[in-house]
């Protein structure tokens, strides 16, 4: 009897450890992940002088300075939101899905990042729903390494939220509006890109300069 | 007793042990004021499609098959409940911005139009869920003509 208490003991035990396991192998691939935006943080900047775009820290200056001639008075800036959109949507035109997850994963990060006290009162309402949407957005893409076609559903949508925040605060720096009549079987998507050339997220290699620039954003 | 005998009869013994931790059902009886249904006017085919293929794990009211009692099948079970309500819940469509609604529907339309949902792990066990194309042509054009009119 003892020997089979025992046993019982033993086989509990196992099944605690395994499924502790499987927690623990999920803490390591977040970890995992974690180094994975790191690197991407670090490649960043090198793509991005490539493509000549002005440096963050300027165009956060000039962002502000805008928004204080407007009069309003929040040091409430999108520049991260935008720069974490170029690097996904930069990553989806060289159709690297991996690279994609990992700046989707830095921009819920950066959206989850964002002091609610710096966004004034009346905006509140429009950018929680915005926010959340593009979380929703950026955590999909995250998760869908592999699944680059459901990454890119999801950039239309993210798209159409960023489109929507510079509504609402501007843009820091030029943008050029682009549209993809193509894609969603016809129904067309848009996507936001600091280059005036073509270079379609939606298709990548398949059709890089498939697409048209619809307007220019440029700052308020 | 030899080893081999010890180890089936201490898996028996977890089994049977692990039958009395059932998790909480997904049950909760009413349909809100927030459930699509009562925000939209959903047509009757949609709503025979919906019930059927999708409030299972998308909606507050599972309606669960008698061996969903059977442990470990019920942890299983009750975290892909979870997962999709968590993705999109119909008991609470009333509450989600008409942004998010928008992209719901559009969501909708795309994951039925390439067939990945219903899930094939549930469309297994439940053969009556699987979609044919006339069900499936009827909810991408409810679910577009929705989309669309939330612009």
């Amino acid at each position: 009897m003892k020997n089979i208490t025992l046993s019982i003991v033993a086989i509990t035990m196992a099944f605690i450890t395994v499924s502790c396991n499987q927690s623990t192998s999920k803490n390591e691939q977040s970890a995992n992940d974690t180094v994975a935006v790191s690197a991407q943080q670090a490649s960043a900047p090198a793509k991005e002088n490539d493509t000549v775009v002005a440096p963050p820290v300027s165009d956060t200056a000039n962002g502000q300075e805008a928004k204080t001639a407007a009069g309003e008075t929040n040091k409430f800036s999108i520049a991260p939101i935008i720069t974490d959109y170029l690097t996904l949507k930069n990553a989806l035109v060289s159709d690297d899905d991996k690279a994609a997850a990992s700046a989707g994963k830095k921009l819920l990060a950066t959206l989850n990042k964002v002091d609610m006290k710096a966004i004034p009162a009346d905006k509140h309402k429009e950018y929680m729903d915005i926010a959340d949407d593009a979380k929703e957005n950026a955590e999909h893409i995250g998760n869908n390494a592999g699944k680059i076609d459901h990454q890119r559903e999801h950039l239309a949508s993210l798209s159409e939220d960023i489109t929507d925040l510079i509504k609402l605060f501007g843009t820091p720096q030029k943008l050029y509006q682009d549209h993809c009549p193509m894609f969603n079987d016809g129904k067309g998507a848009i996507w936001l890109s600091e280059n005036k050339e073509i270079k379609n997220p939606y298709y990548g290699s398949k059709m890089i300069s498939c697409g048209k620039v619809e307007k220019t954003i440029d700052n308020k | 007793m030899s080893l081999k005998k010890k180890i089936i009869l201490g898996l028996i013994v977890v089994l049977i042990g692990i039958q009395f931790f059932q998790p909480l059902r997904n049950q909760s009886g009413e349909v809100t004021d927030m459930h699509i249904e009562k925000v939209y006017a959903v047509p009757q085919n949609v709503k025979a499609i919906l019930q059927i293929s999708c409030y299972d794990c998308h909606s507050n009211n599972t309606r669960y098959p008698w061996y969903s009692r059977i442990q470990p099948g019920a942890w299983y079970m009750a975290g892909h409940i979870k997962e999709g309500k968590e993705e999109l819940n119909f008991s609470d469509f009333g509450t989600y911005s008409t942004r998010k609604q928008r992209n719901k529907f559009r969501a909708m339309s795309n994951q039925i139009r390439d067939g990945k949902m219903p899930l094939s792990s549930y469309t297994l066990i439940h053969r009556n869920a699987v979609l044919t194309q006339e069900e499936k042509q009827v909810l991408m054009k409810w679910f577009d003509a929705m989309a669309d009119s939330l612009k």
